[in-house]
């Protein structure tokens, strides 16, 4: 509910009229079947201008309750669309303030689900509040209290009909909801199934397990079709039980009626107007257990959106700290790093020292740490113990902007932006001329296919960046992270798809062009790094070894052993 | 038209089946509707009776038998009608139920009758959406829709019937109405229609961009652009926010504007109803009952305007739905030959013969490949990426077909060959292994469901992943996906490899898995790799040196031509493409 109440004082006015006319919507309906009785009353007394003055106030009623109707759709919309946005907006910009952890603690594909599913829910939710919700209470009551009013003797019926139909409305809605929760399951089992059948069709083929699959399909649909029905079922007895309980409540009146007119014969006149309260009664009752219902799932949604803006940032910048001029030092002090939710640490008791203008290269067996060490260096990470200091300045005191300004990472995984390839260089270096992207792109080797394309820098990227090959996206990804000429370089083995031959270039280029610049470079194979001033060697999330190649060939048996298998290969 | 024309062919189609259902709906809609119209009228005739019952109070003369005769036939008219709409949901409810059932079971049977060619060429996520928001849209349709559009036409026709039948002239005031009321359901049905498509663009367009800035956080963060993202994000968020505020205006007058107006007829009804009575002079009694009764059809006649105009919208969806499942029946299947030549057990040989092969018209991939391999024997397919590798691999399996030339195995044209034999002799190990959901032992069987464990293990064994396996807390009973991370990428493809083994193919097709893939397990996998290979005739598109070595031939692709092929050694030795790329690769100091 916070972000709701955050959320309403801008829409105070629309909610406002939205619920005024709902009000005056559910009053329209409510007065109506009092004048009807008025009618009636009118008829049997003969009088004709009275029927004349009240059939016009009737049809007024009636035009001003369709008015209030529509007014309060347009301020309804209004208000569930315009809070909708602004809940998003907060939304957005408290992921945008999040650190990379935050952000894998929730998962992106989740982040995204909150953010367009779950605001949708909630926007229906407001919707459906402002629309029907406030009416249900205003009908109940009032028609009760008319009804009451029009013929307290038969208080009892009124009684009878709302405990029957709550007795419906129990038994049925929680069988449906647990129904519903079935379904849900079986729903995303068919998905499931269907799912990995298109991603496993050649598997499927190729070992000739159509029918096989079709079976297990089929059990499960068949399933899912049991539950259809089931549900199906209860709202074909509900439905009809509602008529029935309301049709019945009627009869009784009537029947009633007739005893309570021996007495008091105005009872006759008011039967037509107590018989409509009632049904206003009934529908009252259904209209808000269907909609209690339906917020209960919108709930859910609510508080997935809660826990997004509850969240906390863990990796905060200090705001007093002015910009700073940093230099391309990159220091260690028994650094330990720890994942969420792992009992294992990452990284345990790493120190090292790392001098402006080295190449530093970091191997080690897949899961050895040496990512984790690399993100640690642009702080997307904080370590539990220890400090890791960029130009002497300890990250935790860092101005954001002056390191942002001074690293620059360039991932393992290439990631793009759909737009241009000049929107996505830019993203390194703000407004980069023609001749910086030149620049980069030389050095990244992307030169070559950026000026085969027919606008070069203005070429489109589609989405997932389907028109660019591995390599390509690598290359671009480079030359975005040496655009701003940093003086720290990470490459968290960016060149992977590269052949060979373009991946001794890309080096070449950052010896030549970027000579004052530290640069980082994780490898899988060897001959990425063997170039480097020292080279880090991590196993399990201890630093084993440190030295030149040839230095960690003659003494280091961590090394020897990579090196070794893929020796072995070349010379075999 | 032949949109709706052909989506009605569809429906027909699967509901052809439920005649006895359908004749049972009918009748309880025209029961139902029979004794819903009627109703009122001894509603009126109850009133009637109850106002002469009393005002015979009045002047001392009781006769309560008519009064209590009109209540109790008001009381079964409404049972009866009420049962009729009981009996037609319950009919619904099996005929939508059984009849999506079987669309669903079609569609996934229709997936695995057709090409792989379909497969590649379009998104999982729109085939996907076919299961999901399509048969859930015709679902409901046909739920909600289909009952409640039939038993509305019946109550409008029965309405018109008997109000006519009471009094002409209240009927045609109760009707006078009801073309302003079509006329403004077309006009937001029609608006709405149009905002809504605006509306699923706009939400399409911010979806898309949520979700790349998302997953490409790191970027965001590692350069400072959070800031540029909310400024990306805003015009996204007000453009979702102005459509969505325009669709959600006009698709959500309809019903308060639709109930708003049947309370207007309803006024004009009591006023004219007292006022023509009044002045025909009709007892009050009658008069009474007549305006009782005349408020009630009042309500009924717009009750189905106002339900067909809201129920509109799932109708549409409904038949868009038909029209993109029609799609899908639609493809092409594989085409498996009748009566195909069988491939004998053991080790086959096997051949491309100058083949062309191109995937889409006019881009022809292959220029007539020529490769053949000796029973036993094992040929190492080596070359830059796209140059043709996968789509030998693709042949042999007969995934596709070449547009000339021949693929044989057992000099057997493919084409001629049993398909279910033909897959039986060949097994496959694709670069990027897919789990099945279900039990490690349930994938590793999947080729041979009815294998023994005994023979699983062994395979496992032979694949190198026993091991890890046993190490699980449930062993070969531990639940897999596709998606979840029990496994590594270099273990998902152990594990394919075992599956294979157990299926012993006489010929084998190996796609290495190439990247993310640690020294460690690169060298299990080489071990599995090798004793797969034993003695079985074996393609093999090689990314690693090893496997290249061990080759009775390696085969040298370059934009879909065979340019060199012989021994490591002799390639080595012509000093050609070959022995370039190996060096590159390679040597490194």
């Amino acid at each position: 509910m916070k972000i709701i109440r955050a959320n309403i004082k801008p829409f105070a006015w629309g909610i406002f009229w939205a619920i005024f006319s709902a009000a005056v919507m559910a009053a329209a309906s409510l007065w109506q079947p009092k004048l009807l009785q008025n009618v009636i009353n009118a008829i049997i007394a003969n009088n004709n201008h009275k029927i004349l003055t009240i059939g016009i106030t009737l049809i007024v009623i009636a035009l001003v309750g369709l008015i209030a109707g529509v007014l309060n759709t347009i301020f309804s919309a209004k208000v569930a669309m315009g809070m909708a946005a602004s809940i998003r907006e907060m939304a957005y910009r408290k992921i945008q303030a999040f650190s990379f952890s935050n952000i894998e603690r929730f998962s992106a594909g989740s982040l995204v689900v909150r953010l367009t599913n779950d605001i949708n829910q909630v926007q229906n939710l407001i919707m459906t509040v402002l629309q029907a919700l406030i009416r249900v209470p205003i009908m109940f009551v009032g028609a009760l209290i008319l009804a009451l009013n029009t013929l307290p003797q038969l208080w009892w019926i009124i009684v009878i009909q709302i405990v029957l139909v709550m007795l419906v409305v129990l038994s049925t809605f929680g069988r449906m909801g647990r129904r519903f929760g079935l379904m849900q399951t079986l729903i995303d089992r068919v998905n499931e199934l269907a799912k990995e059948n298109l991603t496993g069709v050649r598997v499927v083929k190729s070992f000739n397990q159509e029918n096989n699959e079709q079976k297990r399909f089929n059990t499960v649909s068949d399933k899912l079709n049991d539950q259809n029905i089931g549900v199906g079922i209860l709202f074909s007895l509900m439905i009809p039980a509602f008529m029935l309980i309301g049709n019945m409540a009627v009869v009784a009146a009537i029947y009633f009626t007739g005893d309570i007119a021996q007495t008091h014969p105005g009872a006759v006149a008011a039967i037509a107007s107590f018989i409509n309260y009632l049904m206003q009664i009934m529908f009252a009752i259904i209209n808000g257990g269907m909609m209690l219902t339906f917020s209960a799932r919108a709930m859910v949604s609510l508080n997935r959106l809660n826990e997004i803006m509850n969240t906390e940032p863990d990796i905060v910048y200090k705001k007093d700290v002015p910009e700073q001029d940093l230099t391309g030092s990159v220091k260690f002090d028994h650094v330990s790093f720890t994942y969420d939710g792992d009992d294992q640490p990452t990284l345990s008791d790493i120190s090292f020292d790392v001098k402006p203008g080295e190449m530093i290269g970091i191997v080690g067996a897949t899961g050895a740490g040496k990512s984790t060490l690399a993100q640690l260096i642009p702080r997307l990470f904080d370590p539990q113990s220890g400090t890791v200091s960029v130009g002497g300045v300890n990250l935790k005191d860092v101005n954001e902007r002056s390191l942002r300004k001074t690293v620059a990472f360039v991932l393992q995984r290439a990631i793009l932006f759909s737009g241009t390839v000049a929107h996505n260089l830019q993203q390194g270096l703000k407004n980069a001329s023609i001749a910086d992207m030149d620049r980069a792109s030389k050095i990244s080797q992307a030169a070559e296919f950026i000026d085969r394309l027919p606008n070069r820098y203005d070429a489109n990227i589609e989405e997932r960046s389907s028109n660019f090959s591995g390599g390509q996206k690598q290359r671009l990804s480079i030359t975005r992270g040496v655009i701003g000429r940093p003086k720290i370089l990470i490459l968290d083995d960016s060149t992977s798809a590269l052949d060979a031959e373009s991946e001794k270039l890309v080096q070449e280029a950052l010896n030549h062009e970027l000579k004052g610049t530290t640069t980082f470079v994780i490898a899988e194979k060897i001959s990425s790094v063997i170039n480097a001033n020292r080279i880090l060697v991590l196993d399990n999330g201890k630093l084993v070894g440190e030295g030149t190649h040839q230095e960690l060939v003659a003494n280091n048996h961590f090394y020897q052993e990579i090196y070794e298998t893929q020796k072995g290969k070349g010379e075999a | 038209m032949s949109d709706v024309g052909r989506s009605m062919r569809f429906f027909y189609h699967y509901l052809k089946r439920y005649k006895i259902s359908f004749t049972i709906v009918i009748i309880a809609i025209i029961v139902s509707t029979y004794f819903q119209v009627k109703a009122p009228i001894y509603l009126g005739k109850a009133v009637t009776s109850l106002a002469k019952y009393v005002f015979g109070l009045m002047h001392g003369v009781s006769n309560k038998g008519d009064f209590v005769h009109f209540v109790w036939l008001l009381g079964l008219f409404y049972f009866i009608g009420v049962l009729g709409t009981f009996v037609m949901n319950i009919a619904i409810t099996y005929i939508t139920g059984y009849s999506t059932n079987r669309m669903r079971r079609g569609l996934f049977g229709k997936l695995q009758r057709m090409t792989i060619r379909f497969f590649d060429s379009h998104q999982d996520g729109d085939i996907l959406s076919r299961f999901t928001s399509d048969l859930d849209n015709i679902s409901n349709a046909l739920n909600e829709a289909l009952g409640e559009i039939m038993a509305n036409i019946a109550l409008m026709i029965g309405i018109l019937i008997i109000m006519f039948q009471q009094n002409v002239q209240m009927a045609w005031v109760t009707i006078a109405s009801a073309p302003i009321a079509i006329i403004l359901a077309t006009f937001l049905i029609n608006r709405t229609r149009k905002y809504t498509d605006i509306q699923q663009d706009e939400v399409g367009k911010l979806n898309g961009y949520i979700n790349e800035q998302i997953a490409g956080q790191k970027v965001n963060i590692t350069n400072g652009l959070q800031q540029d993202s909310i400024d990306g994000f805003l015009p996204h968020n007000e453009n979702v926010r102005k459509a969505t505020t325009r669709a959600q205006t006009y698709s959500g007058m309809l019903f308060p504007l639709m109930q708003g107006m049947s309370l207007v007829n309803t006024a004009i009804v009591i006023f004219a109803g007292s006022w023509i009575a009044m002045n025909s002079g009709m007892s009050r009694a009658a008069a009474l009952g007549l305006v009782v009764v005349f408020v009630q059809y009042s309500q009924q006649f717009y009750q189905p305007i106002t339900q067909i105009s809201t129920l509109y919208s799932m109708f549409q969806l409904a038949v868009t739905g038909a029209r993109r499942l029609n799609q899908m029946f639609d493809e092409p299947e594989e085409i498996r030959p009748e009566k195909g030549a069988i491939i004998p057990a053991g080790s086959t040989s096997a051949a491309l013969n100058d083949v062309h092969f191109s995937y889409d018209k006019g881009r022809e991939i292959l220029h007539g490949v020529s490769i053949d391999v000796e029973p036993g024997k094992m040929v190492a397919l080596v070359g830059p990426t796209g140059s043709g590798k996968t789509t030998v691999m693709n042949l042999l399996n007969r995934f596709y077909d070449v547009d000339s030339g021949t693929v044989s195995i057992d000099n057997k044209d493919v084409r001629q060959v049993d398909m279910t034999n033909l897959r039986d002799h060949v097994g496959i190990v694709l670069q990027d292994s897919v789990l099945f959901s279900g039990t490690i032992a349930f994938n590793i069987k999947y080729g041979k469901p009815d294998a023994t464990d005994e023979e699983m293990i062994a395979a496992a064994k032979q694949a190198n992943i026993h091991d890890f396996i046993m190490s699980l807390d449930d062993g070969y009973d531990t639940k897999v996906t596709d998606e979840n991370s029990v496994f590594s990428t270099g273990q998902k493809q152990l594990l394919s490899i075992a599956r294979t083994i157990l299926t012993n193919p006489s010929l084998l097709i190996l796609d290495e898995a190439t990247s993310n893939v640690d020294t460690v397990t690169e060298a299990r996998i080489q071990k599995a790799m090798d004793a797969v290979v034993q003695g079985r005739t074996s393609f093999v598109i090689a990314h690693r040196l090893k496997t290249i070595l061990n080759a009775d031939k390696i085969v040298v692709l370059k934009d879909g031509n065979v340019i060199e092929q012989g021994t490591h050694q002799q390639l080595l030795n012509e000093h050609g493409f070959y022995s370039e790329l190996y060096h590159n690769q390679f040597v490194f100091e």
